[in-house]
């Protein structure tokens, strides 16, 4: 189709709602970065950013903050409140750090990130797989566990990882079952090449999990092959 | 769509946001707090009213702003309108959590990934998240006839497709289309006067 045919759809597409041939016409048309389309969309872009002014507005709780720096937050810091840390997560988590050795709360200081990591595995859907050598791990053998909740995130922890240079970073990425992978964060190896990372949100269709090193700041795509990659 | 004032917040500075953007593409951990400071109460608001779950607002924020550090770099932070930017991705993960719900109208990553990447959000204008801006496009949905604001609804809200807009409203599709795109080119043309007034 051509652009002229696509345009009046462009807002259609802009808030999601477009349907097949215009959708995927006017996908395929950005994907090869067609200047009228991208404009075009761009500028429905700002149509729906406006309807967003119309949205009552809601306060969010104050815990939001800290659960949104949670993310950026590496140093793990020490808090009152770890010591109470809930009965689940030492029932659940504790297992699979134990089997591969590592001190989970050192590296989950952070409350908010155990948070986390509990609604995951108290999530009856999640799904969780192991990697690497785990009936008998050496220190020297890579190894680990990945819990998958379709609807709160992913919990990944990791022994014996790879060393990687300064100025590159561990991403974890979601392999949905059509579609490229997902980025899913990215995080570094303690000192003793361990690691455990939380993401939460949903995580779309996931059919694997798979980890790569990447340039600092992390990558849209895989530009390395995966160390690590695990079906569910 | 009735209650006013979601950006009476957001003081517009485009410099600001520039310099956010830019301490996030070097990593800097409060640059995220100055991003949530800035768009947290609005990306949260927008969620909520999709998803009216506040639990699951709070981890679809969260996610908005990972998936923005992770993205970032890809951002061009002199020509970029990073709220606009934000919100769309938080709208996608609104909208995306309610389909995934459903299971309807299945949509991949990769095409969420086209309909927020950074380059959509190049030389935005800056008026587009400002108080007047939310004014006219509330104005503009009031114009609209009844079944008019009931798709817009639809559309913004629940992410419905044209088809499912139908047979929620058990109305023909053809019909439902037309109040779509007379109802969109309608808000477009108010949004459009107003930035070249």
């Amino acid at each position: 189709m051509t652009c002229d045919e696509l345009r009046q759809d462009y807002t259609s597409y802009a808030l999601g709602i477009a349907e097949d041939p215009e959708r995927a016409e006017i996908a395929e048309h950005l994907a090869r970065k067609c200047p009228e389309c991208v404009s075009g969309i761009a500028s429905a872009m700002a149509t729906v950013t406006a309807m967003s002014g119309a949205v009552p507005v809601t306060e969010p709780p104050g815990r939001l903050r800290r659960r949104v720096m949670a993310i950026v937050e590496t140093t793990p810091r020490r808090s009152w409140a770890v010591v109470f840390v809930p009965w689940a997560i030492t029932a659940a988590m504790s297992i699979a750090l134990v089997t591969i050795g590592i001190s989970g709360r050192r590296q989950i200081g952070d409350t908010a990130k155990l948070q986390q990591a509990l609604s995951i595995l108290n999530e009856p859907a999640t799904r969780d797989v192991t990697f690497g050598e785990t009936e008998r791990p050496s220190s020297l053998t890579m190894r680990g566990r990945v819990f998958v909740s379709p609807g709160k995130g992913v919990v990944f922890i990791g022994a014996s990882l790879p060393r990687i240079d300064p100025g590159r970073t561990f991403e974890l990425w979601v392999i949905p079952a059509k579609g490229n992978p997902i980025p899913a964060g990215l995080f570094r190896s303690q000192p003793d090449a361990t690691a455990v990372f939380v993401r939460p949100g949903p995580v779309e269709n996931a059919a694997a999990v798979a980890v790569t090193v990447e340039p600092e700041g992390g990558s849209a795509q895989p530009t390395t092959t995966p160390f690590i990659v695990t079906k569910l | 769509m009735t209650i006013p004032g979601i950006f009476l917040a957001l003081q517009m500075s485009a410099e600001h946001d520039e310099n956010i953007a830019q301490r996030l593409q070097r990593r800097d951990p409060e640059a995220m707090g100055d991003l949530y400071d800035r768009f947290g109460r609005v990306a949260y608001s927008v969620i909520v009213a999709i998803v009216r779950d506040p639990a699951v607002a709070e981890d679809l924020v969260q996610e908005t702003f990972l998936r923005v550090w992770n993205r970032v770099h890809a951002f061009e932070a002199g020509r970029g309108a990073l709220g606009p930017w934000l919100l769309a991705i938080a709208r996608n993960r609104a909208i995306d959590h309610l389909r995934s719900l459903s299971a309807r109208m299945d949509r991949n990553s990769y095409e969420l990934d086209l309909r927020e990447h950074p380059s959509l959000f190049v030389d935005m204008e800056r008026e587009v998240l400002n108080t007047d801006h939310a004014r006219l496009i509330q104005k503009a949905i009031a114009k609209l006839s009844a079944n008019q604001q009931k798709v817009i609804e639809l559309a913004y809200y629940e992410g419905l497709s044209q088809t499912e807009m139908a047979e929620r409203m058990g109305e023909p599709l053809g019909t439902v289309k037309t109040w779509v795109r007379t109802a969109l080119k309608h808000l477009r043309e108010e949004l459009g006067q107003a930035v070249a007034a």
